[in-house]
């Protein structure tokens, strides 16, 4: 029993610590550069916005990856991460199928499950997932009966092309590397430093912001409103779930298939 | 979730379902009366599941009932049904949560008071402490839904949870400082791991430490409780101390009585035999001086015959004389006196040499030799004293070695020290009795046979020695046969 048979040694990491900060300014910087010479209208917009998503994101896997790994001394597993991620973005704007490119990060994740526990990637609970995507789908479900009964968005029917592009996409970087990053890093390091509801909520803020600072979201004052009430839901029972079940799968699959749903309003484009 | 409380969450979710379900078919306002009917989900859930519990189905209430305000504001504008069905919503919200919480805080007092009566029941066991602990560590796992339960007492022994404490353990902090202490995390699983440990109090003292840990969340209720819970706790296990100590100091003063008790018994059978066995060695001399003296006083006899019987009487009367001499000896020992002795400075070897001599040549059936090792030192002691000491070793070796047998008396000086050995060729001693032979009345067993005795002998050679500084032991002699050593300080 850790109480009598342990040595008490008091925390003294940092809730922030270990940050690759290198990695991260190169990232950030990319990710600047584009969007600055997007709006100067140096480059086409499509690109810079492959190469501004492609490094926020690898930013948050990379940042999840080095809190996450077991093997500190494995130095180049951010840098592989924020490459997987980037290569996606990047395939994703060559061809509508290229956005298969996204699967490289999930792959590539669970080629390194063992090396990463703090992810839960090795023995995802299979209940608790089907729950996940459960809760996913009656948000979704919400969402959309919401959205189009009472505020008159229009529902879309995708093709085949569409729906895996936008599932490649949700989980191979959006949905996949804020899972990873929020609930696998650094809802993990919140929870020991304090409790669940205060670490859920200062991780669920944060997701919050994340969204809002996406220059990709919709910001009309309906689409906002209804982000933060289904992206505060969603990142509460996420965190729960992670909580629950020690992996972050399930909170995959609830976002998955609740920005699945998501995507099938006209408002997105 | 186990299958009963899925079955239980069924109802409030049917409910919920069953009024959005008919609120959506008569095509409702927000403000319609039934929107009340919200309330019965949230609270039966409220009740049954905490604050959790409340806040899910408030939640599943404000999404099914969401859409019939949002689309009269969609429709109509912030009109006063809206506003009904806003304020609606905002009471759902405020009651899953009041209610869940009220209920989850009732249920905790409730709780709290069980897992102290459990813990009574526990305590209330007269089993030993440890079996006591270990069955107070299941009721408090069991009880305050922990996964694992520690205690450690104020000497530092664990009595549960662990086989040892670390001096750098949260416990043995505890233990020291006297002041509850919460880990917010104690492990690297993906749960964190929280631990609270509190001190086990008992009038203003630290009995010990009660150490919880749990893959969850310790509220700061529950860790006030506690606390509170450790002073209560530490009352009961004191309490339950003091009773184990006082059941074990009774079943030592049984133990001490029962001995004491056999010992007395021993006692009163040794001297009951001492009474019939003194009486007996008294009656023999006596029997042999009234038959001499008879035929002395009506009969003529030749001069040699009237020396030889008289040689006889007064063998007889000193041997009367050696056994009244031992029942004085004895008698002042049994007040707590020492022998009288009249030490002077004297050469121990011409009395050893004498007292040999003496029995060499009255007792022509054993062989007896004297060996001493050099010059002894002088010794400070009374001459009579040592002299009846060596005769009843001496006298003893003899009586109890078979004819023919050697007795050896050796004699030597050694770091400050004389000794004598006597050493027989008899049946020897057992060694479980070789510490007994010196206590009064004390014979040993299948030795009645061999000779006369009072058993008083060797009781008296050990007070004789002991009054002078020294010793007497007895030991196994090589081959068969024992070895009496007599050890006294010499002069320098």
């Amino acid at each position: 029993m850790y109480a009598i048979t342990d040595p008490w040694v008091p925390p003294t990491r940092g809730l922030l610590s270990g940050m690759p900060m290198p990695l991260l300014l190169v990232l950030g910087v990319l990710t600047a550069s584009a969007g600055a010479l997007a709006a100067a209208e140096l480059v086409p917009l499509t690109p810079a916005r492959a190469v501004g998503a492609g490094g926020a994101q690898g930013a948050l896997l990379a940042m999840a990856v080095t809190w996450a790994r077991s093997e500190p001394r494995r130095r180049a597993a951010p840098l592989i991460a924020a490459i997987v991620v980037f290569v996606g973005a990047v395939g994703a704007t060559l061809s509508p199928f290229g956005a298969i490119a996204y699967l490289a990060a999930p792959v590539w994740l669970w080629r390194q499950r063992d090396r990463l526990p703090a992810f839960g990637l090795a023995r995802p609970p299979i209940g608790i997932c089907a729950a996940g995507a459960a809760l996913g789908a009656l948000l979704g479900a919400h969402l959309l009966l919401t959205a189009s009964l009472t505020l008159g968005y229009g529902v879309r029917v995708p093709t085949a092309a569409h729906l895996m592009s936008w599932l490649a996409y949700d989980a191979g970087a959006n949905v996949l590397t804020s899972e990873a990053f929020f609930r696998g890093a650094l809802l993990d390091r919140a929870q020991r430093r304090w409790h669940f509801a205060m670490a859920s909520a200062f991780v669920t803020l944060l997701s919050l912001a994340r969204y809002f600072v996406d220059p990709l979201l919709p910001h009309s004052l309906e689409v906002m409103a209804g982000a933060v009430f289904y992206l505060t839901l969603l990142s509460l029972a996420n965190c729960w779930m992670y909580w629950c079940s020690g992996s972050i799968v399930p909170g995959i699959a609830a976002g998955v298939v609740f920005f699945a749903c998501y995507r099938l309003l006209h408002v997105v484009s | 979730m186990s299958a009963a409380r899925i079955r239980t969450a069924l109802g409030p979710a049917a409910i919920l379902l069953a009024i959005t379900a008919a609120l959506g078919v008569a095509n409702a306002a927000p403000a319609t009366p039934w929107r009340h009917v919200y309330l019965v989900p949230v609270v039966l859930a409220g009740i049954r599941f905490g604050v959790a519990g409340g806040l899910v189905a408030a939640l599943g209430a404000v999404l099914a009932f969401g859409p019939f305000v949002l689309r009269e504001i969609e429709g109509h504008g912030p009109t006063r049904a809206a506003a009904e069905g806003i304020v609606t919503l905002v009471v759902l919200a405020v009651s899953g949560a009041a209610v869940g919480s009220l209920a989850a805080r009732a249920r905790r007092q409730r709780e709290r008071y069980d897992t102290l009566r459990a813990v009574q029941r526990a305590l209330a066991d007269p089993a030993p402490l440890d079996r006591t602990a270990a069955r107070l560590a299941s009721v408090l796992t069991q009880r305050l839904r922990v996964d694992a339960v520690g205690l450690v007492l104020d000497d530092g022994r664990v009595v549960a949870g662990a086989d040892h404490v670390d001096p750098r353990s949260v416990a043995a902090y505890v233990l020291a400082h006297r002041e509850p202490i919460f880990v917010i995390d104690a492990g690297t699983g993906s749960r964190a791991r929280r631990v609270v440990v509190v001190p086990l109090t008992s009038a203003g003292e630290t009995v010990g430490v009660l150490a919880v840990e749990r893959l969850g969340d310790f509220s700061r209720e529950e860790r006030d409780a506690l606390v509170g819970f450790g002073a209560a706790l530490g009352l009961a296990l004191d309490n339950a101390r003091l009773a184990a100590r006082q059941r074990r100091f009774a079943e030592e003063l049984e133990q001490k009585v029962s001995q004491a008790t056999a010992r007395l018994a021993e006692m009163d059978r040794l001297k009951s035999d001492f009474v019939a066995l003194a009486s007996h060695e008294l009656r023999t001399p006596l029997t042999a001086l009234q038959g001499f003296s008879e035929l002395l006083a009506t009969r003529a006899f030749a001069p040699t015959e009237v020396r030889r019987l008289a040689d006889i009487m007064r063998a007889e009367i000193e041997r009367l004389g050696r056994i009244v001499s031992d029942f004085l000896d004895l008698s002042r020992l049994e007040r707590g006196l020492t022998p009288s002795i009249r030490r002077a400075v004297l050469d121990p070897a011409p009395l050893i040499a004498a007292a040999v001599e003496l029995f060499r040549r009255t007792r022509t059936s054993h062989r007896l030799e004297l060996h001493v090792d050099g010059t002894l030192p002088h010794v400070d002691a009374d001459a009579d004293a040592l002299d009846r000491v060596l005769k009843n070793l001496i006298g003893n070796a003899l009586k109890y070695s078979p004819p023919g047998s050697c007795v050896r008396v050796r004699a030597r000086a050694t770091e400050g020290i004389v000794a004598v050995d006597v050493e027989d060729e008899g049946p020897g001693i057992p060694p479980e009795e070789r510490a007994r032979i010196f206590e009064p009345y004390y014979r040993m067993r299948d030795t009645a046979a061999l000779g006369h005795g009072t058993g008083l002998g060797l009781s008296v050679v050990k007070s004789l020695v002991e009054a002078h500084g020294g010793t007497v032991h007895a030991e196994a002699a090589s081959g068969t046969g024992t070895r009496m050593t007599v050890m006294l300080p010499a002069l320098p």
